[in-house]
């Protein structure tokens, strides 16, 4: 083994890597001010309504689109397009989302602040957000994303698994489990919901 | 819990991604909907989601995408320096691992042949052409202490004090 292969970066006077970290990022200023007025709504909108933190949401939101600028994936991404950028998008939200509930909690689920939800709505939507986000804090976190996902943002259980890690095979039967015990708190709270169909 | 899909399920649920449902939908499937409790629940869970989608997604703030993106410039550019120093780091501690060895080798050595520098460096005030002796307080040698302990202190601790300022420098 050469001092070469140890030390590659400093003495065999490598500086492509380092240039490549330093100068090229992997969308130009233009491009990812496009990409994040395009994504940034329903990224935010995953993250506060699973979280149910505004707050939070605000967070993880900017600290998801560091990291995807950050990593080295979204180069490759951008050439398979915008809809994988996104998916890596709520990957990374998924993540870091995990990553807020391991940690020993400072705040509980029942101080969202509900009134935030409410403050612009018409009087549809604030109804469909009284009913949702009581049904929703019911749920277990992990319910909360695969519902938001499939139904909210209209992915396909495929896309699901990539974005959450979890099994494309287990994701039918945890939707489905999910979107029935959802169903029932919904119907719970407003009981005229299921005869509007 | 009956986990069989229902066969229309993908009809509705193709509805409700378009925003079609019930307007576009045929009035046999809408009484078929509201008769099964698979199609019912994604019905109403998917309007209700969607509906709250809007609503929260209006509501969303926009952080300046300039500064994010800057933010991040910057990110990348501290993660590349920090993994360029990294290999800086192995070299100065094994640099310092080194000089320990040859130090700690070199005293066992003189060790075992008596210390005789000891005794020169004792010597040297009185020996040296300099008088270097004239240049100390007189009140050094009262107390106690010797060149020959001096010597070693104060070069130890110029030598600490120099990693000390220079591991300093490093950092910032």
């Amino acid at each position: 083994m050469s001092w070469e292969s140890v030390l590659p970066n400093v003495f065999a006077g490598d500086a492509s890597h380092a240039e490549d970290l330093l100068v090229t990022p992997p969308m130009d200023s233009t491009a990812f001010a496009g990409f994040y007025e395009r994504s940034v709504r329903s990224l935010w909108a995953y993250l506060a309504r699973v979280s149910g933190d505004p707050a939070l949401a605000d967070d993880l939101a900017q600290e998801s689109y560091m990291r995807f600028l950050c990593a080295s994936r979204p180069a490759a991404l951008l050439e398979e397009g915008e809809v994988a950028c996104r998916r890596y998008l709520f990957r990374i939200a998924t993540n870091l989302l995990r990553d807020h509930w391991r940690r020993p909690s400072t705040a509980s689920i029942e101080e969202i602040p509900e009134e935030f939800f409410a403050a612009t709505a018409s009087s549809a939507q604030a109804d469909s957000a009284a009913v949702l986000s009581p049904a929703l804090a019911l749920m277990r976190p992990r319910d909360r994303q695969l519902l938001w996902l499939a139904h909210a943002e209209g992915y396909s259980h495929r896309e699901i698994a990539e974005v959450t890690g979890l099994a494309s095979a287990s994701i039918r039967l945890l939707l489905f489990r999910a979107r029935r015990k959802i169903a029932g708190h919904l119907r719970q709270q407003n009981p005229q919901a299921g005869s509007q169909l | 819990m009956n986990l069989t899909a229902c066969p229309r399920e993908k009809e509705v649920a193709a509805l409700l991604a378009q925003g079609a449902w019930p307007q576009a939908s045929a009035p046999e499937l809408r009484t078929h909907a509201a008769a099964c409790r698979a199609c019912a629940d994604l019905v109403l869970v998917t309007q209700t989601f969607q509906q709250a989608r809007a609503h929260t997604a209006a509501a969303s703030p926009l952080a300046s995408p300039g500064a994010l993106w800057w933010r991040a410039q910057l990110r990348r550019r501290n993660a590349a320096v920090e993994r360029m120093a990294r290999p800086l780091l192995g070299a100065q501690i094994f640099a310092l691992a080194v000089n320990l060895a040859l130090a700690i080798g070199f005293l066992g050595w003189q060790a075992r042949h008596g210390l005789s520098w000891l005794t020169w460096l004792e010597q040297l005030p009185q020996n040296s052409p300099l008088h270097l002796d004239a240049l100390w307080p007189s009140a050094l040698f009262t107390s106690g202490w010797s060149p020959a302990l001096l010597i070693p202190v104060l070069a130890m601790l110029a030598l600490v004090g120099g990693v000390v300022v220079y591991l300093g420098s490093e950092k910032q």
